[in-house]
């Protein structure tokens, strides 16, 4: 029961591990929000600022007593945040951290991960429903618009690096990027599809966000008008998986950005390969919850605007760069 | 022996099965040792404070419908630019498939910004 490929779902790319870096992004996020807010957040949990923080939250929430709403739908209740935590986990065993460290080399590697991505909204509205609740309701509701919203630009602003790879498979785009580009007198920069693809990268950064649900479009939760929104009714356990989730979606979000646009696990050779993989991920996840803790949250009519004409003409821009790249100015 | 292609899809089929197994044997694990303590008001909804009146799934305002319409006719149009993007660089001679995309996109388009342009109109709905 010691081969590799058990090892890989069991602890590295797989449960084990996701459980602990969850924890690790949870702490992150309170630590750095906290920064910015000239507060201190966690500290007492460990000598290291408050690393085990999120740990003890864990065990916290697992020793809450589980009651359901009295008029809810119990089994979907149950089921929908358990889903969106199992969802999260299917993104994340698509990335490949290494060619070594990867669950499943998928043939269609970036539409598989994209679509597994549209299930979340579908779940989100499933456990508004089943809550039977106001807050709930209004806020699956909310999920389901944003989705119309972000859909079309995230898969636009991907398409760019299938038109520049020529190739779906998330290794071979990053093994297509491994080529430097000479720019005069033998200077080369690592020829990362960050800069021929910056307003697709863009674009998929904040498409991403608005997938993810975090500050400046998390309208499903938005705490202050809707109270947490569709995770207002969850107790102890399921509130752990359904606030979770989100972070896991945090998680493989900022792998797929690090290997669609940063060069996956490349980097200069004295630093490993799975290092270079872990910082990358870490910049781009800070990034996104420095946004959290600088912006204020969108409003949905602005939010469906701008997905439907900034967010997509912006896309549609960006295959059309990505054209005269690769083929060249000719039709 | 199977294909490399399947054997990765076998592969992921897996992970998803092993990563459905184990939150809900967490939850089990969870859920049995506990003594529920149920009163009628810690099962009643959260509503601000309040206690809760009326019924937990309102009404609610269909604006942003002619949104959720044109999405699901198109959604569909992404995985048709994707056939289209993967075959860019082999297509010989270059750039022989981008007349009919255009027209296709051209079709779909035109009625796009005009729908868009209907949505933004709050007495249409």
């Amino acid at each position: 029961m010691t081969s590799p490929l058990f090892f890989k779902v069991a602890v590295f790319p797989g449960l084990t591990s996701i459980g602990i870096i969850i924890a690790l992004f949870i702490w992150l996020d309170r630590k750095i929000t906290a920064r910015v807010q000239l507060r201190v957040g966690p500290l007492y949990a460990s000598p290291l600022g408050g690393v085990l923080q999120s740990f003890a939250d864990l065990i916290k929430f697992a020793f809450k007593e589980l009651f359901i709403p009295r008029n809810a739908d119990k089994f979907f209740f149950v089921a929908a945040p358990v889903l969106a935590l199992i969802g999260g986990a299917g993104l994340v065993g698509l990335i490949p951290f290494t060619p070594e460290w990867q669950i499943s080399n998928l043939e269609l590697g970036l539409p598989a991960f994209l679509a597994f991505v549209t299930l979340s909204p579908m779940l989100i509205l499933l456990a508004g429903w089943s809550a039977n609740s106001k807050y709930p309701f209004i806020g699956g509701l909310r999920s389901l618009f944003q989705q119309t919203a972000y859909e079309i630009p995230l898969w636009l602003s991907a398409i760019g690096v299938v038109m520049m790879a020529g190739t779906m498979n998330l290794i071979g785009i990053v093994q297509a990027q491994s080529k430097p580009w000479v720019i005069f007198l033998g200077l080369s920069i690592p020829g990362w599809y960050i800069i021929p693809q910056a307003l697709g990268a863009l674009l998929f950064f904040i498409t991403a966000t608005a997938e993810m649900e975090r500050i400046p479009f998390d309208l499903p939760e938005a705490e202050p008008e809707i109270i947490m929104g569709w995770q207002a009714e969850y107790p102890g356990f399921l509130f752990m998986s359904a606030a979770g989730a989100s972070f896991v979606r945090l998680y493989a979000f900022s792998a797929l950005f690090s290997v669609l646009y940063l060069g996956g696990w490349m980097g200069p050779a004295p630093v490993p390969a799975l290092l270079w993989t872990a910082i990358k991920i870490i910049i781009v996840s800070s990034l996104i919850i420095l946004l959290r803790a600088t912006f204020p949250r969108v409003r949905i009519d602005q939010l469906l605007r701008a997905g439907w004409t900034y967010l997509l003409g912006l896309a549609f821009l960006n295959i059309v760069i990505t054209y005269l790249l690769v083929v060249g100015p000719r039709i | 022996m199977v294909a490399p292609g399947l054997a990765e899809i076998f592969y992921y089929l897996g992970f998803i099965v092993v990563a459905t197994l184990v939150p809900i044997i967490a939850l089990f694990l969870i859920v049995t040792p506990r003594d529920a303590k149920p009163s009628p008001m810690k099962l009643e909804t959260y509503e601000a404070g309040q206690m809760p009146s009326g019924r937990g799934r309102t009404r609610f305002i269909i604006q942003y419908y002619p949104y959720l319409l044109i999405f699901v006719i198109y959604d569909v149009v992404a995985m048709f630019l994707f056939a289209w993007a993967l075959t860019l660089r082999t297509l010989q001679p270059p750039g022989s498939g981008t007349w009919p995309i255009l027209i296709f996109m051209g079709v779909l388009l035109v009625p796009l910004a005009y729908s868009i342009h209907l949505a933004s109109q709050r007495d249409l709905w």
